[in-house]
């Protein structure tokens, strides 16, 4: 009986392998079929393989590369900037009570304001220029770190931080390696947060105006009423986020090694 | 209150668990530890609480000394401020001649949890101490290593704390804490969230590492027979505001091992331990009620 029920659990386990990995292809015939009925208008909903064409027009006119690094030295380095201010003022922050005082309340004031409203001041401050794409990113990504550090250091087991002052442990390098490994775990949980942060800022400084980039690319496209290429912009973007969270999921498993 | 501390309970009876002669000022001035008129008080929501009330001792290199009293009755908070953890709120807490103001490199502690860092493994746990103050990474490495073989954890030098048990990791706590070869080694019930067995065979192994190192030993503990089975002299600390109520010769040779547990003359001075705290328990328990 109980090997009746563990094929039983086998064969529904290779079942649901298969629907998932039908499941895309099986959208995108459906959606193909219907496209090509002509049950909807086919220049606002094109089928699929007029996407394919137009992502491979983009790919062959060398405008893809231009556009996918232009956004993603943007969401790069943004993100890099935002985490290391982040961090650093958290751990500034989460450990100073002066430090505190001074900075949590200003920072708790402009933390909830959503980045994308900063687009028209940014416009004023930097115009079209690449500063202030990254100042957006920076912004969004700072916020999310500077909290999960903030928490994160003032959880640290005070217990740790004892045992460390017994045994000598110099002012820095309790900053350096007892609070901010004990703090780590918080703070990669809020990393993967800014992940998500930083491109969805990133969409909004596109828009706000550039000369390449993935979400620039599907606004012209959009003017233009190419909806294929304004889907498979989407679909671009939509790829190069989900590989971000994923590669950053892996790293975050091991970044917090010693579990 | 400064009289009941001093009033003898009953003569003392010809057991070899006896009151300590009143320390000469010659040896007062050879202690490695002083505490004199310490109190601390906590600032809490509804007002203040006082951990430690004017207490005073004195500890003279080499002894083993354990604190026993009932939960909550300060003796972290002593022990805390023998590390410099603390600030004393009145009196004053020197080691060595110098007060204490903040945590020192030659006195060692280990706490009731043995708070590892969960990203080092058990050797670099325990090179951390020497690292921080200074000594080369090898050397530093070569410290925890002679530590780890005398813990009997060599297979495991290399494992990460949560791998461990708990007597294992208390084990390195240890280790960890002599790596910098401290004058004086406060413990805070290190063996009290161990297991019977687990605790008795620590007991064994503190008592055999306490003739290989030449610490000073104070050590915190609820358990009345492991303070008579360790140390030269218990402290009894009455219920809280803490006080030290008595204190105590444990007059039992020495090398000693658990096996004295089961000795009738142990079992009379446990005995007469217990019915110390107990009167003295009441007393204090009375006092409180009278006072309110
Ligand atoms: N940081 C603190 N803030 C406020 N009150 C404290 C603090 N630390 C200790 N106390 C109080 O001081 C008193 C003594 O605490 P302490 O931890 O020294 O007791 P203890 O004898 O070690 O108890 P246990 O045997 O349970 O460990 C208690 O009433 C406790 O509530
Ligand atoms: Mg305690």
């Amino acid at each position: 009986m109980s090997a009746g029920g563990s094929s039983r659990t086998t064969s529904a386990g290779r079942l649901s392998v298969l629907v998932g990995a039908l499941s895309v292809p099986a959208f995108v015939g459906v959606w193909e079929l219907i496209a090509r009925s002509r049950i909807v208008n086919a220049v606002l909903f094109p089928p699929p393989s007029t996407v394919a064409v137009a992502v491979l027009d983009w790919i062959h006119s060398g405008q893809f590369f231009g556009d996918l690094s232009a956004s993603l030295f943007r969401v790069t380095a943004g993100f890099l900037i935002g985490t290391a201010g982040g961090i650093m003022l958290g751990v500034l922050t989460g450990r100073f009570r002066l430090v505190s005082s001074l900075l949590s309340p200003l920072f708790h004031i402009l933390r909830p304001i959503p980045p994308i409203a900063f687009v028209p001041i940014v416009i004023l401050w930097f115009g079209l220029s690449e500063a202030g794409k990254l100042f957006l990113v920076v912004w969004g990504v700072f916020f999310t770190v500077w909290l999960a550090t903030h928490i994160g250091v003032q959880k640290v087991d005070r217990g740790l931080i004892r045992a460390a002052q017994m045994l000598g442990t110099p002012r820095r390098q309790m900053l350096t390696e007892i609070i901010l490994l004990g703090a780590l775990p918080y703070i990669v949980v809020g990393l993967r947060t800014a992940v998500s942060i930083s491109f969805y800022t990133l969409v909004a400084a596109e828009l706000a105006g550039a000369f390449a980039g993935i979400v620039y690319r599907i606004e012209i496209a959009q003017q233009n009423m190419q909806t294929g290429q304004v889907m498979g912009g989407l679909a671009a973007l939509g790829l190069l986020s989900f590989i971000a969270d994923r590669s950053f999921a892996a790293i975050a498993e091991r970044a917090v090694w010693w579990r | 209150m400064v009289a009941l501390m001093q009033t003898p309970l009953r003569p003392t009876p010809p057991l070899r668990l006896v009151d300590a002669p009143p320390q000469p000022s010659s040896a007062a001035q050879e202690a490695i530890i002083r505490v004199d008129d310490l109190s601390i008080v906590f600032d809490v929501p509804r007002g203040e609480v006082i951990a430690v009330d004017r207490v005073s001792l004195a500890v003279l290199p080499g002894e083993f000394v354990s604190l026993v009293g009932p939960s909550g009755c300060g003796k972290s908070t002593l022990l805390n401020a023998m590390a410099g953890l603390e600030r004393p709120f009145e009196g004053e807490v020197k080691v060595a001649g110098e007060p204490m103001v903040a945590p020192r490199p030659d006195i060692g502690m280990v706490f009731q949890q043995p708070h590892l860092f969960p990203w080092k493994s058990v050797r670099r746990n325990i090179a951390h101490g020497p690292r921080a103050l200074g000594k080369s990474k090898t050397e530093a490495l070569r410290i925890a290593d002679d530590l780890i073989d005398m813990i009997g954890l060599t297979r495991f030098a290399n494992a990460y704390p949560h791998t461990l048990s708990g007597g294992m990791q208390q084990r390195v706590a240890i280790a960890r804490a002599l790596a910098n070869q401290p004058r004086v080694l406060l413990m805070d019930e290190p063996f009290g969230a161990l297991d019977a067995q687990t605790r008795a065979v620590m007991q064994d192994n503190l008592l055999e590492l306490r003739d290989r190192i030449n610490a000073t030993i104070v050590f915190v503990t609820h358990d009345i027979d492991e303070a008579i089975l360790l140390s030269d002299r218990v402290l009894i600390m009455s219920a809280g505001p803490g006080r030290i109520l008595r204190d105590l010769s444990v007059a039992l040779p020495r090398p000693r091992s658990s096996a004295i547990l089961t000795d009738p003359a142990y079992l009379a001075l446990k005995r007469d331990c217990l019915d110390l705290i107990r009167t003295e328990g009441r007393k204090a328990f009375e006092q409180m009620e009278a006072a309110t």
